[in-house]
């Protein structure tokens, strides 16, 4: 999380087009998408199906 | 087009999300058989609930092997009938009706939720598991005793079931 674009910008000239490799985002949507991940399956798997009297007609 | 490398991550964890979430409800559906309210009762009319031959007597009924009917009348403020009683491990089927206003019927903790509406009649299938006593509350403001306006649903075993039944009715 420690690098930004400004580091990268220079060091990044092999793929040519992809000098702009926004590693923070990256790592904080991935972080997001876990929580989503794992707070659907708490909602639905754990709180929702796992209560009493589960609505089936 | 170039398409890059970040991107087609993200664009691939979008659908993996989606076909999750696709996946998620159908296997509610299919394996645990998550249904959603029906509106499929015809209309009632709500000021003769009393020659109505379901809601006349609001009541819990066997109506086969191992299920039940429980025909509920809400009101301003509260259930008939009073607890509703019914056996574990059934398959029960909530008939509910209101006599005036819009209420809600919630059984507290549960996901035995519908909205009540005059006129309609709210049809529930819910599995029961081991006894246990549920508040049944009203969660649509219907007026000045909303607050007050509450029920009890109790789970019993079957044998408290049939000597309630048995030894007169009790709503
Ligand atoms: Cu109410």
């Amino acid at each position: 999380m420690g690098q930004n674009q400004a580091a990268h910008a220079s060091s990044d000239d092999v793929s040519g087009e992809e000098e702009f490799d926004p590693i923070g985002t990256l790592t904080l949507i991935a972080i997001y998408f876990v929580i989503l991940l794992l707070a659907w399956v708490y909602i639905y798997y754990i709180e929702f199906l796992g209560r009493d009297l589960v609505v089936v007609g | 087009m170039h398409i890059h490398a970040y991107e087609k991550l993200w664009l691939a964890a979008s659908i993996l999300l989606i076909l999750l979430l696709i996946g998620s409800v159908t296997y509610g559906a299919v394996g645990p058989g998550v249904a959603m309210v029906s509106d499929s009762e015809p209309p009632i009319d709500a000021q003769a609930l009393d020659e109505d031959d379901r809601f006349s007597e609001p009541r819990v009924e066997q109506v086969g092997d191992n299920e039940y009917v429980a025909y509920v009348v809400a009101y301003q403020f509260g259930f008939e009938p009073s607890p509703i009683v019914v056996p574990e491990n059934s398959t029960v089927t909530f008939y509910v009706t209101s006599r005036d206003v819009i209420h809600g019927f919630e059984v507290a903790g549960t996901n035995a939720n519908t909205m009540v509406v005059p006129g309609e009649v709210s049809k529930i299938t819910v599995k029961t598991d081991d006894r246990q006593e549920y508040g049944l509350i009203c969660n649509e403001y219907c007026g000045a005793g909303h607050h007050v306006m509450e029920g009890k649903v109790n789970v019993v075993s079957q044998a408290e079931f049939d000597e309630r039944n048995s030894g007169g009715d009790d709503a």
